[in-house]
């Protein structure tokens, strides 16, 4: 299951890695906005569709990679910029980790969502307190080639290590926490360890992502990278998709970058109808996602296999 | 002192609003688990339709009140009926129940929003009412802030009279209390629910029309209420309409003192500060013991 999913991934990034050659512009940027939400859909759902604490957090980990980005992209190499931006992302996630993490449902939703907005206040408030101006211009920045490649190595990876953390014990520990936390506590798994970790190695990608995005903009500011819809979004593709599921969120990155390009400019406000619909039929009527369309048809298929 | 005076009583006069947006809000989830968080959008909802009628049918705010709570209680009853109570019915875990209908909070955001955008565009509005300043202990204030604070503490204590003397009432704390208990000595959820959650959409278009006689008015203008108003929940504990009261009072002069002595632009880290301290150290609130 894993090597197939494994060699899934390949053929697919295979593919994707040769579109800036194939495609023009328009059609490029579209496909770096939809690796983009595959990144942090799946890195959202690494955490927060296994252990079921639903995060609204990833816009400040984004932000966080993308001024991370905006600081040091002048003057640190390109990779180090993105491990910088992935690890501070990373480091933040888990010290608010530690501090949030054992609280669940309702309460954990609105902390994520009040700590991304604490950070990007406080990021304001930093930089018109330390460098005078709340936006950054980015005069350097490497290709748009180059970007996208970033862009989809980092969506590739968070593909890849979801595979693997799947079927790893890490992977199960954070089910386990998802089905019943007390349980799995009760047999021997370090809860609060394993969130913690969970919660940090899903920001790293997030943060990654916010990194290598920020140099698109070429101007940057808190209320663009901090946004809260990035969060969001985030969530909607994820549950829209199918929170346990691999390929529901590939597959609701793609309609949902597509939805945007084609919606947002023209009528931007019937876009935002659609996308609230959307999420409020789908928490209604697809708990599984769309990934428990083809889910229940295969179980009904192999009886015996489901179980 | 007199700077004191004034800090301290404007800041009431704005947590009287902020307890009475979070009061509905916090009834909401204390009964059903819902935490709402398109609540600002029915706040905005109500200043708007508050300034149409004041535009359009020349009616004054509090003679549209009545109208605008009924309208707003209807439109609770709907929303419930469109979105809650099949959530209810499919997902008797709790958890998963709060998790999932906050994300619906979230989608019915979007839609109110947009919807409102659509309908009255991006512009900030406002109208004339009860400009005139009324001075108390020396200190200067306009009347429509006053009469706002007082309709507030009007609607926000006589909710609280409903629920402590009324048989309603006492439903309502039964179930908030213990929901298999209060399905035990028959009382009916399935008429309650919807009915409670239309309470609380109806005080926060209260809450509205109060805002929009104070204030110019925007489709954006719901969410930082949103946001304050879960910041008062978590002071005055979730669940605990009193405690929202309270909490609501406090949080308005905390902030008016607060910046008063740092800065305005400091305003929502203080706030989102003074949130998660309360969140991560006291869940239940600061007036629990």
């Amino acid at each position: 299951m894993a090597r197939r999913g494994l060699a899934a991934v390949a053929g697919g990034a295979a593919v994707a890695a040769a579109l800036p050659w194939l495609l023009d512009d328009f059609l490029v940027s579209l496909a770096l906005s939809c690796l983009m939400y595959v990144a942090l859909a799946t890195s959202w759902a690494m955490f927060s569709g296994a252990t079921r604490y639903v995060s609204l957090g990833t816009s400040a980990f984004f932000g966080l990679g993308a001024y991370v980005s905006a600081w040091t992209v002048a003057a640190a190499p390109w990779p180090v910029v993105i491990a910088g931006g992935a690890l501070i992302a990373a480091a933040f996630a888990g010290l608010a980790g530690l501090a949030i993490l054992h609280l669940r449902g309702t309460y954990f939703a609105v902390l994520t969502f009040g700590m991304s907005e604490l950070t990007r206040h406080a990021v304001t408030y930093g930089e018109k307190q330390y460098a005078g101006t709340v936006g950054r211009v980015l005069t350097v920045a490497p290709s748009s080639r180059t970007v996208y490649l970033t862009v989809l190595a980092i969506a590739v990876a968070a593909v890849g290590v979801a595979v693997v953390v799947r079927g790893s014990r890490f992977g199960l520990a954070l089910i386990g926490i998802g089905a019943d936390e007390q349980r799995a506590q009760t047999l021997g798994v370090p809860t609060r360890r394993v969130k913690v970790a969970g919660f940090a190695l899903s920001a790293a990608f997030a943060g990654a992502a916010g990194a290598a995005m920020a140099v698109r903009w070429t101007y940057i500011d808190p209320t663009a990278v901090f946004n809260p819809f990035i969060g969001l979004q985030t969530v909607l593709i994820a549950i829209v998709g199918g929170p346990l599921s691999l390929t529901g969120p590939l597959l609701a990155a793609l309609v949902f970058s597509l939805l945007a390009e084609f919606l947002r400019l023209q009528f931007p406000y019937a876009y935002l109808i659609a996308l609230g619909i959307l999420l409020i039929v789908a928490v209604l009527y697809l708990p599984q996602g769309l990934a428990g369309l083809w889910q229940t048809r295969a179980r009904a298929e192999r009886p015996t296999a489901a179980r | 002192m007199r700077l004191w005076i004034e800090l301290v009583v404007s800041g009431l006069i704005t947590g009287g609003i902020y307890a009475l947006v979070a009061m509905g809000l916090n009834l909401q989830y204390g009964l059903m688990r819902i935490l709402n968080v398109s609540h600002g959008e029915f706040l905005m909802l109500g200043a708007y339709l508050t300034y149409w009628a004041y535009l359009v049918m020349h009616l004054s705010p509090f003679v549209f009140l009545p109208p605008l709570l009924v309208g707003l209680f209807v439109v609770g009853l709907v929303v419930h009926r469109l979105c809650f109570r099949r959530l209810a019915e499919t997902t008797p875990e709790v958890e998963a129940f709060e998790a999932r209908s906050l994300l619906v909070g979230f989608g019915l955001m979007f839609v109110v929003q947009n919807v409102a955008l659509l309908v009255w565009g991006a512009d900030l509005r406002g109208y004339q009412y009860l400009a005139g300043t009324v001075s108390i202990a020396g200190v200067g204030f306009t009347a429509n802030r006053l009469v706002a604070f007082a309709a507030a503490l009007v609607l926000g204590l006589g909710l609280i009279a409903v629920l402590r003397a009324t048989l309603l009432g006492r439903a309502v704390r039964a179930m908030m209390q213990s929901p298999t208990g209060a399905l035990l000595v028959g009382i009916d959820v399935r008429r309650l629910h919807p009915a409670v959650f239309g309470v609380g959409l109806a005080l926060a278009g209260a809450a509205g029309a109060l805002l929009s006689m104070v204030f110019e008015i925007s489709p954006s203008m719901g969410e930082p209420y949103t946001v304050t108003a879960l910041i008062v929940i978590a002071l005055g504990g979730f669940g605990s309409v009193t405690g929202s009261l309270l909490g609501g009072l406090l949080l308005g002069v905390v902030e008016a003192i607060g910046m008063h002595l740092t800065s305005p632009s400091l305003k929502m880290v203080l706030s989102y500060g003074v949130f998660m301290l309360v969140l991560i150290t006291r869940p239940n609130g600061l007036f629990v013991r």
